[in-house]
């Protein structure tokens, strides 16, 4: 493969894929000076090196990349290298534009994914903080087959370029999680879990996007959380939700409804009923009860 | 039909048992709730979600199984885990989370009293060993390194005090939780001023201490309704896992047996009408009721280490599947010769308790010559673990003789574990499968209280006939061997154990 760049509004063949902004591949011959300076952006960014060993700032934090890794660089990322100097190898690179909304990162109309899968991908995506991902050569082929699909424009190119896009980012989004959670250690994979969840109470999380987190199907990951909590996932969120709840019931400064609302119940009805199914008491009474000198 | 539920608030999650009044069980459900390591040495759990939590599966084993089939509930008793520290305001609420009895937080307090005089004095008086697990240096942590929760604190609390004053409105501790804060005056049954002091409270801001048959008061009006139960029910305290597991493995007090856990940490424990004494502090004294102790010494390196070593070197055809995982490496041991060929394990991956109650202790595989295969690993890894129980057990021999052992906890009654135990202590070994002792143990105290057995010594007998373990002299006598460089290692490498630790810590890189 010969070094190119495509750009989106700049290059023909981009026309038809506004949610592709730049693809791109490099091979760097000899260091120069101020080749790679520093840049945010809006898009999703992901480089995979083919040769060579870089040495790449991502969020102000030094990275090692070597041939077969990816570098995966998130919606208004500072990126770059030290004093600007590019080392000698070569990378491809694809920028695509994805939206950062309310806690997820969505692909937009052009994907063929189903809106709850769609939703999973991109709260993965969301919460991901690894901009390295080792030893993943899968993701070099589809930057290279999506080239060339761009350029040979054979029969039904622009459907095959999105599938590749979209096959982009669900193997990101397993490689991340396979990344994060090994396969040994429910235990741990769990309490991550828990730990995540309770950043994002207010979130309505599925037990789709759960499982996704940790890298499981949902299947499996329903089955592996009752065996292991006795409860299943929906109940096991319910009760963290409760328990927060219960914790901001006890401090006179916050409103039932917000406190409803901030543990993700999707309104003081719906908070009030589960709550007294449990507890026997509304949350107002729970909170009266709890403020008075016992 | 009268039943007896039975509430263990565990390290890992709550579980709760139905009994009918003979001791069968009618249903049993369990509920996790997280441990949290916000920061090194920190082991903590939010005290709403295990409350939370316990109604939620309390609720369904009652709605589920007892209230259809028409059962009466004669009383619901409790018993928890040991050492654990909820700070409260005068409101009730909790003051930041739960502390369990794994933080490690108060080391260096530990460390200073242990080798003081009064720490010696404090141990005698409250059978608490010093150390980070204790009530007592975590208070007296949280007064030096928190002021702000330390100075709105009304009163300290265990997880178990806190989840019945939620139920019942009513603040106590039992004997047996209260005998493992290291407050209690075991031998008078009273809070010790000279604990108190230390660690800068007042008896008032500790609950009403209570024996362990007592009524804990009634259920709140909202809780008689969720969960439909007479106003009426009999809310046992109750008392704590380690007190339970012992009697419900059918111990009597003075009875020359000793019952031993291997969960993920373990235990040996034996019943007595007086505490053992320790110049070297290595066991623990527990209050059961008057006149009754449970004494022993705990270890922090259990199945859980097991667990590691599978982990890292388990095959995992499927994922996640760390039970058959574990089960693969035990069909593997079966062709390994006992001793492992001389490889010998020293298992102190978390540091050790019982007996070397070194936290700087480290683990180790030694002797390895040329012809060790990954099998021997896998054996030696097994044979270390419970060497550390024997040791434990080698000990409290010099102060009480055990004819036979009774053995419980998921990672002991692996049927190839019991047998080991039974060769390297050369004793028979008693082991109820699919048996939950410290339910059982539960369920015990409260048919006592129900009058159903005149006393707990009465109760004990009447636990299940158990499967029978008899030792091998020929194999003990290898272990035996094997065991005295164990033993020796143990000891000799403790300059070497610190020397590794400092310097773990001193290279430590910060969890990203």
């Amino acid at each position: 493969m010969n070094q190119f760049v495509l750009q989106h509004g700049k290059s023909a063949e981009m026309l038809h894929f506004p949610h592709i902004l730049e693809l791109g591949m490099k091979k760097n011959g000899f260091i120069q000076q101020n080749t790679f300076p520093t840049t945010a952006m809006v898009g999703l960014r992901i480089y995979h090196i083919i040769e060579g060993r870089f040495e790449w700032r991502i969020n102000h934090q030094l990275y090692v990349f070597y041939p077969g890794d990816v570098a995966l660089i998130m919606p208004h990322t500072p990126f770059g290298c030290d004093n600007d100097v590019l080392k000698i190898g070569s990378f491809s690179w694809i920028h695509l534009a994805l939206k950062k909304q309310d806690g997820y990162i969505l692909p937009g109309k052009w994907s063929g994914l189903s809106e709850v899968e769609a939703a999973a991908i991109g709260k993965i995506l969301y919460l991901n903080n690894q901009p390295i991902l080792s030893r993943f050569e899968e993701a070099g082929r589809i930057i290279k087959c999506i080239y060339t699909e761009l350029s040979e424009m054979e029969v039904a190119y622009q459907a095959r370029v999105n599938h590749q896009v979209d096959e982009l980012l669900i193997q990101i989004t397993r490689k991340m999680t396979r990344q994060t959670h090994s396969t040994r250690d429910f235990p741990k994979t769990f309490t991550q879990l828990e730990v995540l969840l309770r950043q994002d109470l207010a979130h309505q999380w599925t037990v789709e996007e759960m499982a996704g987190l940790v890298g499981m199907g949902t299947t499996l990951f329903t089955e592996k959380v009752k065996s292991y909590s006795g409860f299943s996932p929906i109940n096991y969120l319910i009760n963290i939700r409760i328990s927060e709840a219960i914790k901001l019931l006890k401090r006179a400064d916050i409103s039932v409804t917000d406190i409803a609302l901030d543990t993700g119940f999707y309104s003081s009805q719906h908070f009030s009923t589960t709550f007294k199914k449990l507890t026997g008491y509304r949350p107002s009474e729970f909170r009266k009860n709890h403020l008075r000198n016992i | 039909m009268e039943c007896i539920i039975t509430i263990e608030l565990g390290t890992n999650g709550i579980r709760v048992f139905a009994y009918d009044l003979r001791g069968g069980i009618i249903a049993s459900m369990k509920g996790h709730y997280t441990t949290f390591h916000t920061e090194p040495d920190h082991s903590e759990q939010d005290p709403e979600q295990i409350f939370i939590t316990t109604l939620f599966v309390l609720k369904n084993i009652l709605n589920e199984h007892i209230h259809p089939k028409k059962y009466k509930v004669a009383s619901i008793c409790f018993c928890a885990s040991m050492h654990s520290v909820l700070a409260v305001d005068k409101h009730g609420n909790p003051i930041g989370n739960a502390i369990t009895w794994a933080d490690n937080r108060a080391k260096k307090e530990a460390q200073e009293l242990r080798h003081s005089l009064p720490g010696k004095k404090l141990y005698e008086i409250t059978g608490t060993p010093i150390h980070p697990m204790s009530p007592l240096l975590k208070i007296a942590w949280i007064g030096h390194h928190d002021a702000k929760r330390f100075n709105n604190t009304s009163k300290y609390l265990s997880i178990k005090s806190y989840v019945i004053h939620q139920l019942t409105g009513e603040y106590m501790i039992d004997y047996s939780i209260a005998s493992a804060t290291g407050m209690l005056n075991i031998h008078t049954i009273r809070w010790e001023d000279d604990a108190l002091d230390y660690a800068g409270i007042t008896a008032d801001q500790l609950a009403t201490l209570v024996p362990v048959f007592t009524k804990a008061g009634k259920l709140k009006k909202a809780y008689q309704q969720s969960l439909r139960l007479p106003a009426d029910t009999k809310i046992l305290i109750g008392s704590s896992d380690g007190c339970m597991a012992t009697l419900g493995d059918g111990i009597k007090k003075g009875e020359p047996k000793a019952s031993i856990t291997i969960e993920d940490s373990g235990a040996v424990r034996v019943m007595g009408p007086t505490v053992l004494k320790d110049e070297q502090m290595r066991f623990f004294n527990y209050l059961l009721v008057d006149n009754c102790y449970v004494s022993g010494g705990p270890t922090n390196n259990g199945g859980n280490i097991f667990e590691w070593f599978t982990r890292q070197f388990g095959e995992f055809t499927n994922p996640f599947d760390i039970e058959s995982s574990m089960q693969q490496l035990l069909e593997e041991v079966v062709n390994v010769p006992i001793g492992s060929d001389g490889l010998l394990f020293l298992p102190y991956l978390l540091g050790e308790r019982a007996p070397i109650w070194n936290a700087n202790a480290r683990g180790a595989y030694f002797g390895l010559n040329i012809k060790h295969e990954r099998r021997h690993f896998i054996r030696a890894t097994i044979e270390g673990i419970l060497y550390e129980i024997y040791s434990i057990g080698k000990t409290l021999s010099e102060q009480r003789s055990t004819n036979s052992l009774s053995l419980n906890g998921s990672f002991g009654t692996i049927p190839f574990c019991s047998q080991l135990v039974a060769d390297i202590f050369s004793k028979p070994v008693e082991v109820r499968q699919h048996f939950h002792s410290v339910s059982y143990g539960a369920y015990l105290l409260s048919a006592t209280e129900m009058g159903i057995y005149p006393s707990l010594d009465d109760a004990a007998p009447a636990v299940d006939a158990p499967d029978i373990f008899k030792p091998t002299a020929a194999h003990h006598a290898i272990y035996a061997d094997y065991f005295g460089i164990f033993e020796k290692l143990s000891n000799k490498l403790s300059d070497e154990f610190e020397a590794i630790g400092n310097l773990q810590q001193k290279y430590a890189h910060p969890i990203k």
